[in-house]
């Protein structure tokens, strides 16, 4: 019922976010950063969705934002993804003196809530959208890591492996064309949790005040000056928080769909136990 | 000298044997270990990467460079970096966290303003996110099959998913709406300060507890031990709490210390959006301050009541599950 439609529709928000953040040039009707009209105006008064505090279109700053909350968070993915499965790897593949330090460097680091480590990166890189990136990025990697390893290692532990070494087989060989590959769909579905982490993550952080200057439109900043005025403009507020919610959700209903279909017995819990906490 | 009669209920109040108790001792060794790494990791951190925090000081004219060099030098900043650590660490084991250096007070007692208000909406947060977790995780096990189930189920991926600063507002938004309703409204002005926060942060926390109790449930309803409970004529209510329910426990407590451990230590986004004092906004204001002192801190804190909750969360795990222990 509501939820056999899930994936279709996450699927079809994140094709259209995606479309948009390409084409925002051409699809924003407006400049996102000009004033333009009256401030504080409702939908369909002086433009389509109305327009901020500033008088600024909201609908063109919408359109932008997806750019710019998009692409923070594939960033500080990419980076937490790189780093994180590097060392999870290399940790499955030495078992010995480096698994035990990846491993208790990780559990040390979770001991830190997520968004305050990224939070700490901010205190020393200050604000700006280059250290939201970088915080969440890092602030990332101990989670990614634990998750990480302990697929590799359940991969690693399989017969297969065994007789990879036994024919031979280098440490680099086995990591990369019998455990990476072997990986595969959970892999790919850790991942993607990662990426909506990363994204509500980051629009913490621009929601903060992080993000430096607040003229940029981005959803997290946009939520946060828009809570201002609440009485008067609510829009100002819930279309970016809208904004942020669904695509939260539709890469989380993707990365479980990914992983039900390929592994239907494990409930896929244990990818949200590094998950939410930034509250 | 006569023998002690046997006293079965001795061995009922004896929790846990030699191994459980050996179990959670080396728990407590490595828990004082991370916490002692962690709050390094932040002195390190918070130090050796490019700034100075007394320069800040300066560029925003709230102070002169004779003052800075005196704040440098009461502060200890000017010795060598390791004995500035041997310092901390020595500082630390008398519960001295240093002094904020804007205020120049020390930061145990700002914590100590601050603490109440935290510990009053994460205490109902938590006690909500418990209630609210165990029943939508049973109801989503139990009643896997039905739309009540699947429902139980979507509410509790909603409460992981969204994230508070929209879930927040949003209920801020329909508080505000209600108040024009007069009647109603000395009642809601009541709520805004702390129900609303609670709930609104322990839907979030619900998700993730349900999600474990339904897995947990789901696996041990399918064990064959359910099926001899069964047999052995256990009522039905008996059944499931005792030896469906409890087993599956461990992990759902684990998860609470999480938790409970995260709330604990300050909801920065909660306190923003509902304009809370707390840890959080604390917290927030000294990292764009700069003021490190405060920030090391509320980390320590972090860490400790990560710790604490995750070795209280592995005793009570013991108890429930015996088992647990010699797995170890």
């Amino acid at each position: 019922m509501i939820l056999r439609g899930a994936p279709i529709l996450s699927v079809g928000w994140l094709i259209l976010i995606t479309i948009v953040a390409v084409g925002a040039p051409v699809l924003a009707p407006l400049d996102p950063q000009q004033p333009l009209g009256p401030p504080l105006s409702y939908p369909a008064q002086a433009s389509f969705l109305g327009t901020d505090s500033l008088g600024r279109d909201l609908l063109s700053r919408l359109i932008f934002g997806t750019r710019f909350s998009l692409s923070i968070a594939l960033l500080a993915s990419a980076i937490t993804i790189s780093v994180g499965t590097l060392f999870g790897l290399t940790a499955a593949v030495f078992p010995g003196l480096f698994d035990r330090i990846m491993l208790w460097a990780s559990n040390t680091l979770l001991a830190i809530p997520g968004l305050l480590l990224a939070m700490l990166v901010v205190a020393r890189t200050g604000t700006g959208l280059a250290s939201v990136v970088f915080a969440i990025g890092i602030g990332g990697i101990p989670g990614f890591l634990r998750l990480s390893r302990a697929l590799f290692i359940q991969i690693r532990s399989q017969a297969f492996i065994s007789s990879a070494v036994a024919l031979g087989g280098s440490k680099l060989w086995i990591a990369r064309f019998h455990i990476l590959p072997n990986a595969g769909p959970r892999y790919i579905s850790i991942s993607t949790i990662h990426i909506a982490w990363a994204f509500l993550g980051a629009t913490s952080l621009t929601f903060l005040g992080f993000a430096g200057d607040p003229s940029i439109p981005e959803w997290g900043s946009m939520l946060n000056t828009g809570r201002s005025f609440l009485n008067q403009a609510p829009h100002l507020a819930i279309l970016p928080g809208f904004a942020i919610s669904a695509t939260i959700m539709a890469i989380q209903s993707l990365g479980r769909w990914i992983s039900h279909i390929s592994d239907p017995l494990d409930a896929g819990w244990r990818s949200s136990q590094s998950g939410n906490r930034n509250r | 000298m006569v023998p002690l009669p046997y006293r079965p209920s001795i061995r009922a109040v004896k929790l846990m044997d030699n191994r459980g108790a050996k179990a959670i001792s080396k728990k407590m060794l490595d828990g004082i270990f991370t916490v002692f790494a962690a709050v390094s990791v932040v002195f390190f951190s918070l130090r050796l990467a490019a700034g100075d925090p007394l320069e800040i000081l300066l560029s925003q004219g709230l102070a002169t460079r004779a003052q800075i060099e005196e704040l440098r030098v009461a502060l200890g900043l000017d010795r060598p970096l390791f004995s500035q650590y041997l310092d901390f660490l020595r500082s630390l084991l008398r519960g001295d966290l240093g002094k904020s250096l804007y205020t120049g007070r020390p930061v145990i007692s700002l914590i100590k303003e601050q603490y109440p208000q935290t510990i009053e909406l994460a205490f109902s947060a938590l006690l909500f996110a418990i209630g609210l977790g165990l029943v939508l995780g049973v109801a989503g096990a139990i009643l896997k099959q039905s739309h009540i189930g699947k429902i139980a189920e979507f509410i509790a991926n909603v409460g992981i998913s969204l994230p508070v600063s929209f879930t927040g507002i949003l209920a801020l938004f329909l508080w505000l709406q209600a108040l024009h309703w007069a009647t109603l409204e000395a009642l809601l002005l009541s709520l805004k300060d702390l129900l609303l926060p609670a709930l609104i942060l322990g839907f979030a926390s619900a998700g993730a507890l349900a999600k474990v109790v339904q897995s947990g449930l789901a696996g041990s309803l399918r064990e064959p031990y359910m099926l001899a409970a069964r047999a052995r004529g256990i009522r039905p209510r008996w059944r499931f709490i005792w030896h469906a329910l409890r087993p599956s426990l461990p992990p759902v407590l684990s998860i609470a210390a999480l938790e409970a451990a995260f709330l604990f230590s300050g909801t920065v986004i909660t306190e923003t959006v509902f304009a809370r004092p707390g840890l959080g906004r604390m917290l927030v204001n000294a990292i764009l301050q700069g003021d490190y002192a405060i920030v090391q801190g509320i980390v320590v804190l972090a860490a400790a009541l990560y710790v604490f909750t995750q070795a209280l969360s592995e005793i009570l795990s013991i108890i429930l599950d015996p088992r647990l222990a010699r797995q170890q």
